[in-house]
């Protein structure tokens, strides 16, 4: 008979603790789960949310975080000077501006406008309707809008609107342009209660009233070849007053900066789980072992080795954090679905972002906290065993 | 509104600032200006030392101020992870500092205008008859309704986590408990056979889930006690900042004991219930 053989016996035998013990590993396994998904997962979200556009370089105007933008000086003219570095594949100028967009006389949304010279697949899917045209002599004001948009205003592909631009910062009354919506998408960057509608830049330098408008984001796209970095370095060469920041970049900036009180809590999680789980499989097995202290002194008088007697009770432990340990992944799956529909109800999110993202990498760190969890854990009860006198216990259980 | 407006000048300027350790009678003319503890320390500057700010990285346009005092910026958990580089000018200072001369309303002009209501629940009201006289002006009020705010949103998730610790904690407890009322099978035998009353044998186990329960909660609590000045003096260390990142409040430790009293009265009567429920003899294994 193997160890593994009579551990499983033993743990049948006392099977409502056994449960129980598997039970509590499989809760806080959950949780340690979730805090390995959340310590990346964020980042990972967030990543694939800027690849998502195809861009990855960002161009803005002022320094820090690229998420604060201020108008690029020159913007146009220094797109096309983008577009003749040979470490650039791509470049697109983008300019947001708050407005409200009127459905009719009456109904009106304040939103978020966001102008884009990239004419089709930008940051969005179309749900109904069509792109952007690329040729906007025809349309002088197609616009996209967010389901949500149109779903609270009941307007549809080929709608008629009017959309009046309220610059941040600016005492303006600015006149309403006509529109048309050309179609009716879902937003990547767009937050969950965000309404946004996308345009062409010429459009939206018609409704602020000036064709010399400048963009306040540049998206650059680098070639497979050279990459990023290569792009961001000959960008600062042929404009060093703007700021360029590759995907990674951004990503860095957002881990130090935003990211901090995710990473600080997941890890201070994940240490007190593992240590949480650790305390409570020690002390069940140790507290099980002196229960059948006599038992273990009887199998060491037929002769089983001390070394045998170790082994069964590692794989006891094994047996107990193992299976808590298999169960969490499901568990934390669905712990880790509610934690993150909590979290994302924080307002001004993208509604692509998520914080908690399947890793590989995770559901090895926590196969190997488990496994280190359990060999820790019946560390004690196997010291204790290896110095059992048998004559001495065998008696005091007889006597007592 | 307040009599004076301060206008926090951040990073960009703070970063030209120079330290100039003199005491000429020009200096003490000089106007003064606030520096965060943390800008006066990067830039080992102490009160009544006079600094230079410029508005641009050449210097051109700058202006000459007596640091007339170091303060502790207001700790603020949405940006406790940045560098607090911060200084406090008079407006008409700043104004003067970085004002476009070739626009005369740029030095009327201000980022933003803080106003202090005599009734604050007319925020709404105040905000809506603005932004009819001044189009284009945005009325924002600092206090946040409880769907906007994201420490809301924390505390919920804080609590959802705190509920499965609790769940993996009772499984535990009930594991522990069951090991303890096998262990007193044979007691609880004789017991009932010399004529002790179900009841009475309920009490006891009770009392002892109850007991193993407070002295559990009160080492919780005295334990979170004991790690709050330890957490709170890393992160603080950690983000150079006074923002209090742990707090065990009274309330907070009345709750815990609040549910740690009925688990563990609950784990105590739930493990031994089947030892008292069941036959005398089958207690014996007969």
């Amino acid at each position: 008979m193997t160890s593994l053989w009579l551990a499983w016996r033993t743990t049948k035998r006392y099977r409502v603790r056994a449960v129980l013990a598997v039970i509590g590993v499989a809760v806080i396994g959950a949780l340690l789960f979730d805090m390995l998904l959340l310590s990346r997962g964020l980042l990972a979200s967030f990543a694939d949310l800027l690849n998502s556009g195809g861009f990855d370089v960002r161009i803005v105007g002022s320094e820090g975080m690229p998420i604060v933008r201020l108008p690029i000086a020159g913007s146009t003219r220094l797109a096309t000077e983008l577009r003749a570095l040979p470490e650039v594949r791509d470049v697109v100028l983008i300019r947001i501006e708050r407005a409200t967009l009127w459905s009719n006389e009456r109904t009106s949304r304040p939103v978020t406008l966001v102008g884009t010279t990239q004419a089709s697949g930008g940051p969005y899917t179309i749900v109904r309707g069509d792109d952007l045209p690329r040729d906007s002599s025809f349309d002088r004001c197609p616009i996209l809008v967010s389901r949500r948009l149109a779903a609270s205003l009941g307007v549809e592909p080929g709608s008629s609107v009017k959309i009046s631009v309220n610059p941040d910062g600016v005492r303006s009354a600015l006149p309403a342009v006509s529109c048309r919506v050309t179609g009716v998408v879902n937003f990547f960057f767009a937050s969950a209660g965000e309404n946004s509608v996308a345009t062409t830049m010429t459009a939206l330098q018609q409704a602020l009233s000036g064709p010399g408008v400048d963009a306040d984001l540049i998206l650059a796209a680098s070639q497979p070849a050279t990459g990023p970095a290569a792009a961001v370095r000959a960008i600062h060469r042929v404009r060093p007053d703007v700021r360029a920041y590759s995907n990674e970049d951004v990503v860095a900036l957002f881990n130090q900066n935003g990211f901090a009180y995710f990473r600080q809590i997941s890890f201070v999680l994940s240490s007190l789980t593992t240590v949480f789980a650790f305390l409570l499989v020690a002390t069940l097995l140790t507290v099980s072992v002196n229960q059948r202290l006599g038992e273990i002194a009887a199998l060491r008088a037929l002769g089983i080795s001390r070394g045998r007697i170790a082994s069964i009770l590692l794989w006891e432990s094994a047996l107990l954090v193992g299976g808590g340990a298999l169960l969490a992944l499901p568990l934390g799956g669905l712990l880790a679905l509610g934690l993150d529909h909590l979290l994302r109800q924080m307002p001004g999110l993208p509604e692509r972002l998520h914080f908690f993202v399947f890793q590989w990498r995770a559901v090895a760190t926590h196969a190997a906290l488990f496994g280190v969890t359990a060999a820790a854990a019946a560390a004690y009860p196997m010291w204790l065993t290896a110095r059992l006198p048998i004559a001495a216990t065998l008696r005091r259980e007889v006597v007592g | 509104m307040s009599r004076w407006f301060r206008v926090t000048a951040i990073a960009l300027l703070s970063a030209a600032a120079l330290a100039h350790a003199t005491d000429s009678p020009v200096d003490a003319q000089a106007p003064g200006v606030l520096l965060s503890r943390q800008l006066a320390a990067r830039a080992h500057v102490s009160i009544g030392d006079t600094v230079t700010f410029a508005a641009d990285p050449e210097g051109t346009r700058r202006v000459t101020l007596r640091v007339a005092g170091i303060y502790e910026p207001t700790p603020d958990p949405m940006r406790f992870t940045a560098q607090r580089l911060e200084a406090h000018l008079h407006l008409p200072d700043l104004v003067a500092l970085v004002a476009d001369e070739a626009d005369p309303a740029a030095r009327e002009a201000v980022d933003a205008i803080n106003v202090k209501l005599t009734d604050p629940g007319d925020a709404a009201r105040f905000g809506a008859e603005l932004a009819a006289r001044a189009p284009g002006v945005a009325v924002t009020p600092t206090s946040r309704a409880r769907d906007d705010d994201p420490f809301a949103v924390l505390d919920r998730f804080h609590v959802a986590i705190s509920a499965v610790t609790v769940i993996g904690a009772t499984a535990f407890l009930l594991a522990l408990m069951v090991i303890r009322a096998e262990e007193r099978r044979d007691t609880v035998a004789i017991l009932r056979l010399i004529g002790i009353s179900r009841r009475s044998l309920l009490a006891a186990v009770a009392i002892e889930g109850l007991l193993i329960a407070v002295v559990g909660a009160i080492f919780g609590v005295l334990t979170a006690f004991a790690a709050e000045g330890l957490v709170n003096r890393v992160f603080q260390a950690r983000y150079d900042t006074a923002l209090v990142f742990l707090r065990v409040t009274p309330s907070i430790a009345l709750r815990s004991v609040a549910i740690a009293l009925p688990l563990g009265l609950a784990a105590g009567i739930g493990a031994s219930w089947p030892l008292l429920r069941g036959e005398i003899l089958s207690l014996f294994r007969r």
